[in-house]
């Protein structure tokens, strides 16, 4: 032992090369060193959820930097990195995300993109509802705008879930989630949408509860167009349900007689109250022009087209509305059709025919008072009239063989005054009208069939 | 840090080297000895050195190279003594060998 003291006094001269060779190696290995210690501490934290998590190492000190979503959260995660082999010291400086209060969160829909805003309080939420809103929305852009806080309230998750299903109902507008109250606001994107959005929000998670909800619903539109080269009636739009999708039809039949209906009608919830009642009229006024448009939006009607004489215009313009239910509002863009040219009587007449041949004047039954679809066609009849000023016309009035022929006879004659009275009215002279009822004196069918019945009951008019 | 010696492994062996052969040579080297008063104050510092080591106070960088320098020196002092023992061992052995020829020559004659 005495000599190794003595001896270690010569030791000396080898700590030259040490200490160079201690500064290569210490030159070399450090960066390395370094570089596996960050490696280490990173996996050690692979599993540990952190916000902003920043890891650096100077020598074998590692300086730990990160938002925690928990106290136990954050003191783990420290510990894992003190576990890690070959580091020293950690320089703690993690802390808790920051809580939020109250806790909001948000997701806005405009033309082009959906923003997810407000607060998420884990990273996965966030993922995950990222990625339900890229599968919900198909193309549309979706914009991350959330942050992460602390506070979030229990289910959050299946909450915004299910309001991030509502957001692809919209065509724009916002739903807000304040801790357990949802506010939503916006147009929906397809009639029935506002209804299905509401029926959706039963289903919101035990403590959740909407404060209010601003969803209006898009315009419900019906529209009619009548053709007049291509001689059809263009429906298309939407119908509350099938019902007065069949009653819409049945009346555009009745009242456009020459008119080939084309049906492109949808039905669909949302329609506003009396939908049926204003529709239909309408159809009436739009019959009654030469071509013409009629749009239904809510409860506003709109009707724009020809008429086919001065007085029928004025009818239009001023006698709708007043068929219209409560709160219906009618705007009328009517201007009159230029008159044809002039006929002489034998093209008059073989108008009149072909006129008569298409469609019938009907009347209530048993009485002599003109059915109001039946107005397009008198309209028409009233336009031939014009063309041919200088002829006379016998308006004849004919019955079918049912009931006793007295009676017959005086109600072929009622309803061939009452065409004459409605003519006259139409501005044109009564001079040039002779009423005249046949009873049942001259049926085109026999009278033992319905259809040869309804073949007999009509109005002709035979130009004199 | 021993977690971290796959990094300097070659160095810590290179300083254990290192030391074998300056502790081989010490035995028959005629350098000057460093004093007694000189070795208590190396030994104070270094002491001191490893105080500073284990007590973690010397932060990030130098840290490290305190620690690696406190490693390849105590190894190099390891090494040392190694050597010296050694040699020791082997001057010993041939001079006794010597010495025993010799009196078997001297008695032989």
């Amino acid at each position: 032992m005495h000599g190794l003291f003595k001896w270690s006094s010569k030791w000396w001269p080898g700590v030259i090369p040490l200490v160079i060779f201690w500064g290569i190696a210490a030159w070399t290995s450090t960066a390395t060193v370094e570089g596996d210690l960050a490696a280490r501490s990173n996996a050690a934290l692979k599993d540990t959820v952190l916000d902003k998590r920043r890891i650096s190492v100077d020598g074998r000190d590692v300086t730990f930097a990160a938002n925690a979503f928990s106290e136990d959260g954050r003191v783990s995660a420290v510990a894992s990195v003190e576990a890690v082999p070959g580091v020293r010291l950690v320089n703690d400086e993690t802390r808790l995300v920051p809580e939020a209060k109250p806790f909001v969160w948000s997701a806005e829909r405009d033309v082009v993109r959906v923003t997810l805003g407000g607060n998420s309080p884990l990273p996965s939420s966030r993922s995950k509802l990222m990625e339900a809103a890229k599968a919900n929305l198909g193309g549309v852009e979706v914009v991350d705008q959330m942050g992460l806080a602390r506070g979030a309230p229990l289910r959050f998750d299946s909450a915004t879930a299910l309001l991030l299903d509502q957001i692809g109902k919209l065509k724009d507008g916002r739903i807000t989630l304040t801790d357990t109250k949802v506010n939503l606001s916006g147009m929906a994107r397809e009639l029935g949408g506002r209804e299905a959005i509401a029926a959706a929000l039963k289903n919101l998670p035990e403590g959740y509860s909407v404060a209010v909800n601003d969803i209006r619903a898009p315009p419900y539109v019906f529209q009619a167009y009548k053709d007049p080269v291509a001689l059809t009636l263009t429906l298309t739009g939407y119908v509350p349900d099938n019902n007065v999708h069949a009653a819409v039809v049945a009346a555009a039949g009745r009242k456009f007689f020459s008119e080939k209906v084309v049906d492109n009608l949808k039905a669909s919830i949302g329609a506003p109250s009396g939908f049926a009642a204003a529709v239909v009229p309408a159809l009436g006024a739009l019959s009654r022009l030469s071509t013409g448009t009629l749009v239904v939006s809510d409860r506003e009607v709109k009707l724009s087209g020809d008429a086919l004489h001065d007085a029928a215009a004025n009818q239009i313009r001023g006698g709708l509305g007043r068929d219209f239910p409560q709160g219906w509002q009618y705007k009328a863009e009517i201007s009159v059709k230029p008159a044809s040219a002039p006929v002489d009587a034998t093209v008059c007449q073989q108008l009149f025919a072909e006129l008569l041949s298409k469609g019938r004047i009907r009347f209530e039954s048993g009485r002599a008072d003109i059915v109001s679809d039946s107005a397009g066609l008198l309209d028409r009849l009233i336009e031939t009239a014009m063309r041919c000023p200088t002829v006379n016309i016998e308006i004849a009035g004919h019955t079918d063989g049912d009931g006793d022929e007295a009676a017959n006879q005086t109600l072929s004659e009622k309803r061939a005054q009452a065409v004459m009275d409605y003519l006259v009215r139409a501005g044109l002279p009564a001079s040039r009208f002779l009423p005249v009822g046949y009873g049942s004196t001259q049926p085109l069918a026999g009278n033992d069939t319905e259809d040869g019945k309804a073949q007999n009951r009509r109005i002709e008019f035979v130009v004199k | 840090m021993a977690a971290l010696a796959t990094f300097f492994w070659g160095w810590l062996l290179t300083a254990a080297l290192l030391g074998f052969g300056m502790g081989w040579i010490a035995v028959v080297h005629r350098a000057q000895a460093v004093s007694k008063a000189w070795m208590r104050w190396l030994a104070l510092l270094a002491a001191a050195l490893v105080a500073a080591s284990f007590t973690r106070i010397v932060p990030g960088r130098f840290g490290y190279w305190l620690d690696l320098f406190l490693v390849m020196f105590a190894l190099y002092l390891c090494g040392c003594a190694i050597g010296s023992w050694l040699r020791d061992w082997v001057v010993t052995r041939s001079t006794l060998a010597a010495r025993a020829a010799k009196s078997a020559q001297n008695d032989n004659l």
